[in-house]
């Protein structure tokens, strides 16, 4: 019989889970009441009626379908870059033996100690001498691969790989790269999948670099497009409630996702876990 | 078939100062099961692996028949190998592994799926080849291994250690279908292993190896019969040769007051070495006196511990005696032996006096 863990177990991770959805929560009261109540004070803690009205009003001011295009395009691609790279890379570090990969690596892992906003400016700059802002490809670029990616999928398949599955494989006549999709590609599935789902959302949901690469351009993500709905014409003050009925619809998707392949994600977290 | 040959072959890891191996000359002959024995740590590893072009060769050759596959891929050495802890792909069946490399090669389906069937049928393996390896238990895993390099058909084995993750039984099983399997079809099989009783049953002959420098090759009785260093004297047999220091002249050896007799070939200090089974109880009061401390008894024979004072500090002897005896725990017997019976060696370079 399994020991069930003791009330205080309980109340505290029920006040972690409250406190982790209470911000999506409130989104959609806010967006769910009509633009007079979400600016009174106190605020409204229980859903409005209006949402539908609110989520047609934001359908009516901004191109939402083709948003979310873009950013099922870019978000799409970008996780499918980044576990290709990452994994392709990860399992050179944790499996190949050749000069100076201990160094680059250290190199690889020192590069995210560099804060992401410190590179916005120069990388603005170097996209516009190319020419490339204003385009799908403008925010997937920075997106191929990441320092974090490729340590996570070094870290995974350092013990998720026998080594002798690797000279098994050479013996038995795979090239390097048969090498890596018959032996390192099974075995890192699971990392693979969070890995992909996990830059799937930072990409979804990045707002900075979009905003500054895609500024007066006709190519929207979501999160830059629901920014068009913060003035609306005639106004001074930002429509909370349509921005919040935005919000909640461009995290639908997200969910939505999670949702598919919750069950998969939590045993590749425990995998991963129990790996060390 | 082929024959296998190592010419001066040496590999010395990067950041090592000591070689791995250092300018090994042997020769396996076509057909042959040489087993490659050693502690850990000296290098038999690196020389099975070098042989299936898995490790660098610093210097020398590798000879494979008259090929030299020095620098070789493994691909291209027509070799098979079975890893210690199999090296299956988890996420192929037994028939998609076995065939693995025939698929590589570019062979066609029915071809590839015949020799496997025949292979699955000589392991009894043929219930078990739509399953994953994870559904097998640790035996049938080690026949896929097997099969994997059987249907290559290829022109030489290289078995590291492939017995090592089986239970004692399922070990002795194993051991003796390895043999039997391998002088049916009569690959060239270098078979690496720490475990000396494997060598001795299964090596057509034996290879000794010690801190990457062989020691001795022969068939395995030569080996546990005129063992040329203390080192072989030491690894092959068990219990171990007793060895004791001592003193020759003419035709006895004195150890710490005792006497054995002995060919001795000069006077002097030399190392004394008597096999378990080699002793005899002897009335002769120069004979060495042990004190018994132990009596392994194993239905067959048993084994009797005891410690003989040589010159002042007790030193452990091991008997071996009839089963059932009488000889029990702190009881003295006095043990000698016959001169053909003693081997002696060079305590300053521990080669064989003969």
């Amino acid at each position: 019989m399994t020991r069930r863990p003791r009330p205080l177990v309980y109340a505290l991770l029920a006040a972690f889970v409250l406190g982790s959805a209470f911000p999506l929560y409130w989104s959609f009261i806010i967006g769910s009441v009509t633009r007079q109540r979400a600016s009174q004070n106190p605020p409204p803690l229980l859903p409005g009626g209006h949402f539908l009205d609110n989520a047609s009003q934001v359908f009516d001011r901004i191109d939402f379908w083709s948003a979310l295009l873009n950013s099922i395009l870019i978000s799409g691609f970008s996780a499918l870059s980044v576990v290709l790279f990452s994994t392709l890379a990860g399992y050179s570090f944790a499996k190949l033996r050749f000069r100076g990969s201990n160094a680059a690596m250290v190199f690889v892992v020192m590069t995210m100690a560099i804060p992401p906003q410190l590179a916005l400016i120069p990388l603005l700059k170097e996209f516009s001498n190319l020419g490339l802002t204003g385009t799908h490809f403008a925010v997937a670029l920075p997106w191929l691969v990441t320092a974090f990616g490729v340590f996570f999928m070094r870290q995974y398949l350092v013990d998720a790989i026998p080594d002798e599955l690797i000279d098994a494989a050479r013996v038995d006549g795979c090239s390097m790269i048969r090498t890596f999709w018959t032996v390192a590609v099974p075995a890192a599935r699971p990392a693979m999948a969070i890995l992909g789902l996990f830059t799937f959302m930072q990409v979804w949901t990045d707002f900075m670099w979009p905003l500054l690469v895609l500024q007066g351009s006709d190519v929207q993500t979501l999160q830059t497009a629901l920014d068009q709905l913060k003035i609306a014409p005639g106004q001074t003050l930002t429509d909370m409630a349509l921005l919040q009925a935005g919000t909640i619809l461009a995290t639908v998707p997200l969910l939505l996702l999670f949702i598919a392949t919750g069950r998969h994600l939590v045993t590749g977290i425990m995998q991963g876990a129990v790996k060390g | 078939m082929a024959s296998i040959t190592f010419q001066q072959v040496r590999r010395t890891y990067p950041g090592s100062t000591r070689p791995a191996v250092d300018d090994l000359d042997l020769v396996v002959e076509d057909g042959e099961l040489m087993v490659l024995v050693g502690p850990s740590g000296c290098g038999k590893s690196t020389t099975l692996r070098m042989l299936a072009g898995l490790e660098e060769v610093d210097a020398g050759r590798i000879l494979i028949g008259d090929r030299d596959v020095t620098n070789l891929p493994p691909k291209d050495r027509d070799i098979a190998m079975v890893f210690q802890n199999y090296a299956l792909y988890p996420h192929m069946t037994v028939a998609e592994n076995m065939g693995f490399a025939l698929k590589l090669a570019g062979m066609d389906k029915a071809e590839r799926a015949a020799r496997v069937a025949a292979a699955a049928e000589m392991l009894d393996l043929t219930d078990y080849l739509e399953r994953k390896p994870k559904a097998l238990s640790g035996g049938q895993r080690q026949r896929v291994a097997m099969g994997r390099a059987i249907v290559r058909s290829p022109q030489v084995f290289c078995m590291d250690e492939p017995l090592s993750n089986l239970d004692a039984k399922m070990r002795v099983r194993t051991r003796s279908d390895i043999a039997r399997l391998q002088a049916e079809l009569g690959v060239t099989t270098l078979y690496v292993t720490h475990d000396q009783v494997e060598a001795m049953t299964m090596g057509d002959r034996v290879a000794v190896m010690k801190d990457g420098v062989l020691q001795q090759v022969g068939p395995p009785l030569d080996l546990y019969d005129r063992p040329q260093n203390l080192f072989v004297a030491s690894f092959i047999g068990s219990p171990q040769m007793n060895l004791m220091d001592g003193v020759a002249h003419g035709d006895a050896v004195d150890v710490g007051g005792h006497s054995l007799p002995a060919k001795a070939p000069e006077a002097g200090p030399v190392v004394v070495g008597v096999r378990p089974e080699d002793w005899r109880l002897s009335d002769d009061p120069d004979a060495l006196t042990v004190t018994v401390t132990l009596v392994e008894e194993l239905g067959s024979d048993s084994f009797v511990h005891g410690t003989c004072d040589v010159s002042g500090t007790p030193h452990t002897v091991i008997v071996r005696a009839p089963a059932r005896g009488r000889t029990a725990k702190g009881d003295e017997v006095r043990v000698t032996t016959d001169p053909e019976r003693v081997h002696l060696f060079d305590p300053a370079t521990g080669a064989r006096f003969d």
